[in-house]
C-alpha cells in the first residue's frame, strides 16, 4: 500500500512538471525511484524505456506501467499509469474548457492567430529534429518524402501510410540481411 | 461518443514512435471529429503549454471539444488501452522482443514515415494560416498573412537554433498577434 502511494506520488509529480512530451519525465523518475527510494535499478528503468518505444501506444504511459508492474504487480501498474496521465488529463480539460469560452473575435482572434503561427513553426522544428535522428539512408529519406507528398496532396491517409511504411521497413531490412549472408 | 472511442483506440494501436506520430493520426481523423485546421493548430500550441504526454493531451482536447468532459475521459482512456494490454502480456511471456530483427525494422520504416507526415502537416498548417487555403491544389497565391509567415519562420529557427523555450515562443507570438490588432 505504501509502495503504491509512493509510486502514484512520484508519477503524479513527474507528470505535472513535464512539458511537451512524456519523455522529459525520465530524469524525475530516475531521481525519485532509482536514487531516493531505490525501488528499481537504473538499468531496468532504461530497459523499460527502450521497450516502451517499440510498442504502440503512449510511450510515457507504457513506461510507467512497466515500472509499476515490476515494483508492485498489477496494482503498481495501475497507480503508476494513473499518476502519469492524471495531471495531463486534469490540466488539459481545464485548459480546453477555458479555450472554449474564448470569444474568437477582435483582439483575441489576433492573439490566437499569432499563437497558431507559432504552433506551425514548432511543428516544422519538430519535423526537422525527427528527420535528423531518423533519416539515415536512402530508404528512410525516400519513405519520408513519399509520405510528405501523399499527405500534402491528400492521396493516402496517415494510418495507411504507417502500415505501408512498416512493411517497407521490414522488406528493406530483410533484403539487406540477405545481401550479408 | 462511440466513434471517438473507436478512433482513439485505433490511434493508440497504430501510434508507434511517440506523440508526433499520433498527432499525425489525429490530424488525419480531424475532419471526422469536426476539428478545424485552426483548432488543430491550437491543440499543438496547448500541447506546448500544458504538461503531459502529447497523446493524452490531444485525446482530452479532442474529446472535450466534440462532447464535453465525459467524451474527453472516454477518449483519454481509449488511447491508454494499448499500454494496459501490452505491459501485462509482455511481462507474462517475457519473450525477448528486441532479439527479433523485425520489430526495429518496422519501427525504422514508421519513424521515417512520421517525419514525412509531420512535415506535411506543418506545411498544410502554413498554407491554411498564411494563404487561407486548406487544399494545396486550390492555392491561388492571392492575399497572404505575412505576419503569420514571419512568426512561423522565426519560431522554427528560434526553437532549432537557439533552443528558446517553446512556452516563451508561444507567449511572444500571442503578444505580437495581439499588438498587430491595434496597428
Amino acid at each position: 500500500m505504501q509502495t503504491n502511494w509512493r509510486l502514484f506520488k512520484v508519477y503524479l509529480l513527474a507528470g505535472t512538471f513535464t512539458f511537451s512530451g512524456g519523455m522529459a519525465m525520465l530524469p524525475v523518475i530516475e531521481r525519485e525511484l532509482c536514487q531516493k527510494s531505490q525501488l528499481i535499478s537504473k538499468d531496468d528503468l532504461y530497459e523499460y524505456t527502450t521497450l516502451a518505444q517499440t510498442f504502440p501506444g503512449v510511450i510515457a504511459l507504457t513506461n510507467a506501467c512497466f515500472v509499476g508492474k515490476k515494483i508492485n504487480g498489477t496494482s503498481g501498474m495501475l497507480v503508476a499509469g494513473l499518476g502519469a496521465i492524471l495531471p495531463a488529463f486534469v490540466l488539459m480539460s481545464a485548459a480546453t474548457m477555458l479555450y472554449q469560452q474564448l470569444p474568437q473575435t477582435g483582439v483575441i482572434l489576433s492573439v490566437l492567430t499569432g499563437i497558431r503561427a507559432a504552433s506551425a513553426g514548432l511543428l516544422f522544428s519538430a519535423a526537422y529534429t525527427l528527420a535528423r535522428y531518423n533519416l539515415r539512408d536512402f530508404w528512410s529519406i525516400f519513405l519520408a518524402l513519399a509520405c510528405f507528398g501523399l499527405t500534402l496532396f491528400n492521396l493516402l491517409s496517415a494510418p495507411t501510410l504507417i502500415i505501408i511504411a512498416a512493411v517497407v521497413g521490414l522488406l528493406v531490412n530483410w533484403s539487406q540481411r540477405k545481401e550479408f549472408h | 461518443m462511440l466513434a471517438i472511442i473507436v478512433a482513439f483506440l485505433k490511434i493508440g494501436f497504430l501510434g508507434f514512435g511517440g506523440g508526433y506520430a499520433m498527432l499525425s493520426l489525429i490530424f488525419a481523423e480531424a475532419e471526422r471529429f469536426g476539428l478545424t485546421v485552426q483548432q488543430f493548430a491550437d491543440l499543438n500550441a496547448l500541447d506546448g503549454i500544458i504538461p503531459g504526454p502529447i497523446a493524452i493531451n490531444s485525446a482530452t482536447y479532442v474529446g472535450q471539444l466534440s462532447g464535453g468532459l465525459g467524451t474527453a475521459l472516454a477518449a483519454t482512456l481509449a488511447v491508454c488501452v494499448p499500454s494496459l494490454i501490452i505491459v501485462p502480456l509482455y511481462t507474462h511471456f517475457e519473450t525477448k522482443l528486441n532479439d527479433h530483427w523485425q520489430v526495429p525494422a518496422m519501427l525504422n520504416g514508421i519513424k521515417a514515415a512520421a517525419v514525412g507526415l509531420i512535415m506535411a502537416i506543418a506545411a498544410l498548417l502554413l498554407l491554411t494560416l498564411v494563404f487561407q487555403v486548406t487544399d494545396i491544389t486550390r492555392w491561388s497565391g492571392k492575399s497572404a498573412d505575412w505576419l503569420s509567415l514571419l512568426i512561423i519562420l522565426f519560431v522554427a529557427i528560434a526553437d532549432l537554433r537557439w533552443q528558446i523555450n517553446p512556452l516563451l515562443l508561444i507567449l511572444m507570438a500571442g503578444l505580437l498577434g495581439g499588438l498587430s490588432y491595434y496597428l
